[in-house]
């Protein structure tokens, strides 16, 4: 069993129920090939950085999960099948050091859905709690550039 | 060194905040190694040591196949405030 993550992204044009019964659907090739969903994180509608099939937008959605390697072919072709993905990114976590960092994904995003109240807009509130961990939140000292 | 330095003395961000990873769904933490233009920044600019470098451009160009960061910016899609989308 090896540590997965999916970002999946579906056509906006679709009614609510019709987008959460797609994620069902994709959660259940996942499940129905061995893998064990750990949590999910509704990123929710966002606009696209560039066009997708003439989509300026759509719904994010990360799953992650663990699965035996050799399923990932089948869970992407069953993926390419469906014509209501826009796009998926699947990441691999190999490294110790990558595992680590998928279980300090995994608790946060159980953090958030277990917090929903408060997180009703949850693209724009994220942001807050992501900031001390992945990255510099670099102050956007431009002089780099400026050179 | 006998000759004066000629530029600042560079230094990696990332080895400085102890970056052991980067999330690519975390868009707006990109923005210090991307140019307005949305470019990976080279490390003779931002001061990136070779390993952070490494795990950045990986994550900007997962970041990018993902559509959170665009690949391109023409000038037909420039906009005049750049990384308004990526707080």
């Amino acid at each position: 069993m090896r540590h997965y993550e999916n970002l999946v992204i579906v056509k906006p044009t679709l009614t609510a129920e019709e987008i959460q019964a797609n994620i069902q659907a994709i959660e259940d090739i996942i499940t129905s090939n061995g893998g064990e969903i750990a949590t999910t994180n509704p990123m929710g509608m966002r606009k696209l950085a560039y066009p997708i099939n003439k989509n300026e937008r759509g719904y994010y959605h990360v799953i992650y999960y663990s699965v035996a390697p050799s399923a990932i072919t089948e869970i992407e072709r069953r993926f390419r099948i469906n014509e209501e993905l826009l796009r998926f990114v699947t990441i691999k976590y190999d490294t110790n050091r990558e595992i680590a960092a998928w279980n300090h994904l995994v608790s946060k995003a159980k953090k958030a859905a277990e917090a929903p109240a408060k997180t009703e807009a949850p693209v724009a509130k994220e942001e807050a709690p992501e900031a001390e961990v992945p990255a510099t939140e670099a102050p956007a000292t431009e002089e780099a550039a400026a050179e | 060194m006998s000759e004066k330095r000629k530029y600042k003395k560079r230094y990696c961000k990332y080895c400085e905040s102890k970056v052991d990873f980067m999330d690519y769904k975390d868009a707006g933490s990109l923005r210090f190694s991307l140019s307005e233009r949305y470019k990976i920044m080279p490390r003779r600019l931002t001061g990136n040591c070779k390993r952070h470098q490494d795990m950045i451009t990986i994550v900007i160009k997962r970041a990018r196949a993902a559509a959170l960061v665009p690949y391109t910016v023409t000038r037909k899609t420039v906009v005049s405030a750049p990384f308004e989308n990526l707080r």
